[in-house]
């Protein structure tokens, strides 16, 4: 039982940092109107930046600030490229889907060529906090709480911004009738920059949280990362931030699970198995598309 | 009594591609009139709403609204100096709650966006009852009600209503049109494009009859309903 629940605890830690990953790129798919597939290689290569000025610095602060900068800045500066294949009305989504693997390759490329020599870099004990908590029989590593509860604390602050705040409501209502928001009044061009930042403040917190869940990153994690994500989004329907939510969970619980019950290898092959039949079952998703 | 000017357009021309919707249109509005846009299903009337609010952009031609220059501004600029559309088919945000798609229409009205509630509150208490209710499932009438309760919220000082007859019931399209002209009595300047002819006619000062991108005819709504083209084209009776 205390296996089980060690293991629901960081089920919930992977979860919440998938949802908040599937939330920003859903955040992209419904305001910006883009698949942001570099998303999570943007969040990996913030966790190199925060790395690298650990290295050099060994201050937390300074490290947690570049990380949240540089995710910052790697998705503003994805804006013009991607407004080229937007206008108004319409956008060209298979577009923005190549354009952003394109992008993908090549922050994967210049991780695994520039930086660190390409191997993988480990976060240091003083930042993934070694020291371990006992409750019974579970031991937790403090990292492993300030994972979860930064996770379920993010998840929640984020939600209440999208459901309660203006600007969320703002997002929402341009998700939802992009013509309808203009006649209103919402600058659009200017609304879908500022989600590209919002995207980009979350993307850094995403990175924070990893690095300590974790404690080591490498290059092709954002692969892996990515096809999950997408994979998420599209089984919970894509765009739709309560589905996310809800399969971000399910998907960290899951794997944890299986890796803990069943073999760490077949992680990977069983939740896309199950992703594969339930998209073949419900093509629109678990809670539907929502553009 | 001399009334302000609000809208004046002049000689607007706007194409999609080679087509030619609008072609030189001149149209004034003045302060706490309700003037008509009448037209057959085509002629135009929506094009040149959405050209009023920058839209669709006008190729030649100037729109003065309040005495300044709107043709080349951004829609929500033009939104922000007070012009509302409401447009054609009870547009909403349908999966949104009443208040939201209310506090949506006052996006650059925060500073009196609680008073602003309560009036259309008091016009609509329909809203009030059904505020926290998902906008989808209201009725078609409740869904128009909404959407110029919406336009409401952003205090305008020109409120386009287009088509707000389409897809309803007779006696709800008459109690719409009640709506308006009670809003018009509190003040609100209204510029009304339907196709409707009888009904807006009956409720309008003065009017326009759009006819295939251009002015047909203007005048005074009276005068349009005697004019015996109108009557023949707009208003069904033979002469």
């Amino acid at each position: 039982m205390e296996v089980f629940i060690a293991q629901l605890l960081n089920g919930l830690s992977l979860g919440s940092i998938y949802v908040l990953l599937v939330t920003g790129f859903n955040l992209m798919v419904l305001v910006a109107r883009i698949i942001q597939f570099a998303y999570p290689h943007m969040v990996v290569l913030s966790m190199y930046a925060c790395w690298e000025v650990l290295q050099l610095t060994n201050n937390m602060f300074l490290a947690i600030l570049s990380c949240i900068a540089v995710s910052v800045i790697l998705n503003i500066l994805s804006e013009p490229i991607f407004r080229r294949l937007t206008n108004r009305e319409s956008i060209d989504i298979n577009a923005s889907f190549v354009v952003s693997m394109s992008m993908a390759l090549v922050i994967t490329d210049i991780m695994s060529h520039s930086l660190n020599y390409g191997f993988p870099i480990a976060f240091p004990a003083s930042w993934v906090g070694e020291s371990l908590i006992r409750f019974g029989l579970i031991i937790l590593s403090k990292g492993q709480i300030y994972a979860f509860g930064g996770g379920i604390i993010a998840v929640l602050i984020f939600f209440y911004l999208l459901y309660r705040t203006k600007q969320g409501r703002v997002f929402r209502a341009m998700a939802e009738n992009r013509y309808l928001a203009r006649l209103v009044g919402i600058p659009i061009v200017k609304t879908s920059i500022f989600s590209y930042f919002i995207a980009g403040l979350l993307g850094g917190f995403i990175a924070i949280l990893f690095s300590v869940f974790l404690g080591s990153a490498s290059p092709h994690l954002g692969e892996f990362v990515a096809l999950k994500v997408i994979a998420t989004s599209l089984v919970a329907g894509l765009g739709n931030l309560k589905g996310g939510l809800v399969c971000g969970l399910l998907l960290g619980v899951a794997e944890v699970m299986v890796m803990g019950y069943i073999s760490g290898s077949w992680s990977n092959a069983i939740a896309f198995i199950m992703m594969l039949l339930i998209v073949l079952i419900k093509p629109q998703g678990l809670f539907g598309i929502k553009i | 009594m001399k009334k302000n000017n609000i809208l004046k357009i002049k000689d607007i021309s706007v194409s999609y591609g080679p087509i030619r919707a609008l072609n030189n249109i001149s149209l004034e509005v003045n302060e706490g009139e309700i003037v008509v846009l009448i037209g057959a299903n085509g002629a135009g009337k929506t094009s040149l709403l959405k050209s009023i609010l920058g839209i669709q952009k006008a190729q030649s031609g100037s729109i003065l609204f309040l005495g300044s220059d709107v043709t080349r501004k951004a829609t929500d600029k033009i939104v922000s100096s007070g012009i509302c559309l409401i447009p054609e088919g009870h547009v909403i945000f349908s999966s949104m709650t009443v208040l939201e798609n209310l506090q949506l229409g006052a996006y650059y009205n925060t500073y009196d966006m609680s008073k602003n509630l309560k009036r259309v509150f008091e016009w609509f208490p329909i809203l009030r009852e059904r505020s926290s209710q998902i906008g989808g499932t209201l009725s078609g009438g409740e869904q128009q009600m909404l959407a110029i309760g919406r336009g409401l919220m952003s205090n305008p000082k020109l409120m386009m209503v287009d088509e707000p007859s389409l897809g309803l019931a007779p006696k709800l399209v008459s109690e719409i049109f009640n709506i308006l002209i009670k809003l018009n009595k509190e003040g609100y300047t209204i510029l009304l494009a339907e196709q409707n002819a009888k009904k807006a006619l009956e409720c309008g000062n003065r009017g326009y009859v759009l006819e295939i991108g251009k002015i047909a005819l203007q005048g005074n709504t009276q005068e349009l309903m005697n004019n015996s083209n109108v009557r023949q084209a707009y208003l069904g009776s033979s002469v």
